[in-house]
């Protein structure tokens, strides 16, 4: 059936990025105004708002089940997208969407169910063949008995949510010391991120390489896989570089853990955009992780290779269409490499960085595409993540994108906030990074320093600094500038042009 | 668009401070600040040494520099060196204090005249070294636990307490190994950036 309207549960780039797509395709774009954010972009790229800035309950706007879908009925919308975070993953919100008849932009309720419960989710892979890493194979009844389990399996092993994500809820313990103290640790912040406790404990992998493959089915059965994304550039499990192709991966590698995902996706009757996560170690052997029900941040880089608009795609596949390609017709053209701009503080241990965004200026170029839920003046809130903007470079081969993004990235000005373009510089910056060879230890063991600058850049500060102090001394000595005679002006604004 | 008519000051000048008289107070003797030589300390005690700062030629150590400074029409400062285009801004001054962020990465100076640079040496090598270091919050949170207490002995490397920030919960560990002599905070509590966490006399 037809979708002609669309609520975005969702904000930021995302958001936008969801009714650029609804709107060429000429679908009306609905969109929830917060009292945290009354005057954010993406409300002014919907085409209607649906007010929920009065807040009713504690429940956060954007995970108030009822009240968006008492909205969606008010309204008489056809179909909600849940965009990433939020309620994307969350079961209960794709069901009451099925009982009220509303075109939840996504898989089922039941799949959501299946693959957000790991224990379950792997059973699915298990039964498929797919290989799994050793571990529990539920959930841990307490501390003492992932000591045990641990000791049973060999260390390092990682304790994980049973509903985590985002890297939330996650802890490595290197030995039977630290075991039941990162149980703890894992465990209270799994409570109190996603009320649940609950832990399951597995081998882990020293150095692996995360790289997730993309999966497309629609409602008749039909599935492909749009190859893989390289995400091992993170800083504590979260994601900052992402790339399409892996330079790790190979066409017959490519095909296996391709073939491993699409099977997965069957096994649990997916249909729509779908993303499957492997680890992949140092002998180039795979292991499934999780799959993600939902559209991914980092989905561009696949967009950008493989030509294909994944929230068309998820629209078509709601409105009950078949796949317009199979998997022969999936062709990867160039390398696509994201970069999420956070407002962080790099040189304090990636802290947050609230604040104004004074101005926001990127190049223009048919290689850059810039997904922003910012511009000049927009207020980062301490309510949501940090990400401000991911900047997408495109290029005919990996080192054709490593330049167009050193290039991109030096023009990319943000005034008002700290960023981790810094960290983007720094990484880019290095030979082996450069060459490909890297894995999720990245910036612990082979990036010391996570900015990078330049030993005159310094010296430019400094001069910038006395610079300026010289000048309030001058004002303070009573010797004003004179601005409309046009006397004593220093050198400095002669040289400040208006074009 | 709106074109921006005002020369002077530029957008990054706008916010001068209002503690004039004690600049000028400070600037006694120093009879013209276009010729005066001026050293700004880096956090790692790195000296950048400038002669006559607001002249058409300014010298970096004997040298004279080709800086231009601008403001492009989107309201961004950038200086122009070697052809390049280096974005920055003031994002903190502070009497002397200034932290400057250029290309994206900050640097923290104070400003110095020849005299106050060696009064300054001169007065940290009265004051010794100290034999207590402090450990402080890395980032906005709240404390989860602390996991020692005043009088235990500690490891460089042993956890000590645990931070909440952006919903992640971070250990915090000592750098030395040395005594808890002093714990600031409780469980629960608020902390802001660099507020003092706990105090630790080193072995």
């Amino acid at each position: 059936m037809k979708i002609k309207s669309i609520l975005i549960a969702n904000r930021g780039e995302i958001a936008i990025r969801i009714m650029r797509t609804a709107r060429r395709m000429g679908i009306r774009t609905y969109a929830i105004k917060t009292a945290k954010e009354p005057s954010a972009w993406y409300l002014d790229e919907a085409d209607d708002i649906i007010d929920f800035s009065e807040s009713l309950s504690d429940t956060p706007e954007f995970l108030d089940i009822e009240r968006i879908i008492h909205a969606v009925r008010e309204n008489n919308i056809d179909a909600v997208h849940p965009g990433y975070g939020f309620l994307a993953e969350n079961p209960i919100f794709a069901r009451r969407c099925e009982e009220e008849n509303i075109n939840f932009i996504g898989p089922s309720s039941g799949v959501i169910y299946n693959m957000g419960n790991k224990t379950v989710a792997k059973d699915i892979a298990r039964k498929n063949n797919v290989p799994l890493l050793r571990g529990s194979k539920g959930t841990l009844l307490n501390a003492d008995y992932a000591r045990r389990f641990a000791n049973a399996i060999g260390y390092p092993v990682i304790l994980k949510a049973a509903a985590g994500g985002g890297g939330r809820g996650m802890r490595v313990a290197e030995n039977e010391e630290e075991v039941e103290r990162m149980y703890n640790l894992a465990s209270n912040e799994s409570a109190k991120a996603f009320n649940d406790p609950a832990m399951f404990i597995e081998k882990y992998v020293a150095e692996p390489r995360h790289i997730e493959f993309q999966i497309l089915a629609d409602k008749h059965g039909n599935i492909v896989h749009l190859g893989e994304r390289e995400c091992s550039i993170q800083r504590k499990h979260q994601k900052l570089i992402e790339e399409s192709p892996s330079p790790a991966l190979d066409p017959e590698l490519r095909e296996e853990m391709g073939n491993a995902a699409v099977d997965i996706a069957k096994g649990v009757g997916y249909f729509s955009a779908g993303t499957v996560e492997f680890l992949l170690d140092a002998d180039r052997k795979f292991y499934f992780m999780e799959m993600n029900t939902r559209i991914q941040v980092e989905h561009p880089v696949t967009e950008m290779v493989t030509g294909i608009d994944l929230i068309e795609q998820m629209i078509r596949v709601a409105q009950g269409e078949k796949l317009l390609f199979a998997q022969k017709d999936i062709r990867l053209k160039g390398h696509a490499i994201e970069f999420r701009i956070n407002a962080e503080d790099v040189q304090s241990g990636f802290s947050p960085s609230l604040g104004t965004i004074e101005k926001i200026s990127w190049p223009e170029s048919k290689n850059v595409r810039v997904d922003t839920g910012v511009h000049d003046g927009s207020v980062i809130t301490p309510y949501y993540d940090s990400m401000i903007a991911k900047l997408i470079v495109y290029g005919e081969d990996r080192e054709k994108a490593l330049q167009e993004s050193s290039n991109a990235i030096r023009k990319f000005w943000i005034k008002g906030t700290k960023t981790t373009l810094s960290f983007c510089r720094a990484v880019l910056q290095n030979r082996n990074f450069r060459k490909g060879y890297f894995n999720t230890s990245f910036l612990s063991s082979e990036l010391k320093i996570h900015y990078h600058s330049e030993p005159e850049e310094e010296m430019l500060a400094a001069f910038f600094a006395i610079y300026d102090f010289a000048r309030d001394l001058e004002e303070a000595e009573g010797k004003k500038l004179n601005v409309d005679k046009g006397k004593n002006i220093t050198p400095w604004l002669l040289n400040k042009r208006l074009r | 668009m709106w074109i921006r008519e005002r020369i002077l000051p530029p957008g990054y000048l706008i916010n001068v401070y209002d503690n004039r008289s004690v600049m000028a107070e400070k600037n006694k003797g120093a009879k013209n600040t276009r010729k005066s030589r001026m050293i700004a300390l880096s956090s790692t005690e790195k000296e950048y040494v400038f002669t006559n700062p607001l002249d058409r030629k300014v010298k970096y150590m004997g040298e004279t520099l080709q800086i231009k400074l601008y403001e492009d029409p989107n309201g961004f400062s950038y200086v122009l060196w070697k052809n390049k285009k280096y974005p920055l801004e003031i994002i903190e001054k502070n009497q002397n204090r200034y932290t400057v962020m250029l290309n994206g990465v900050w640097h923290s100076f104070t400003i110095e005249t020849p005299f106050s640079l060696k009064r300054k040496k001169f007065l940290e090598s009265q004051a010794g070294t100290s034999s207590s270091v402090t450990i402080d919050a890395p980032m906005p949170g709240k404390i989860v636990e602390v996991l020692v207490e005043e009088g235990a002995d500690v490891k460089a490397g042993e956890p000590i307490l645990i931070l909440e920030a952006m919903k992640m919960q971070n250990e915090i560990s000592s750098h030395v190994d040395g005594v808890i002599r002093k714990i600031a905070i409780r469980q629960n509590d608020s902390v802001m950036k660099d507020d003092l966490l706990i105090e630790i006399e080193k072995h």
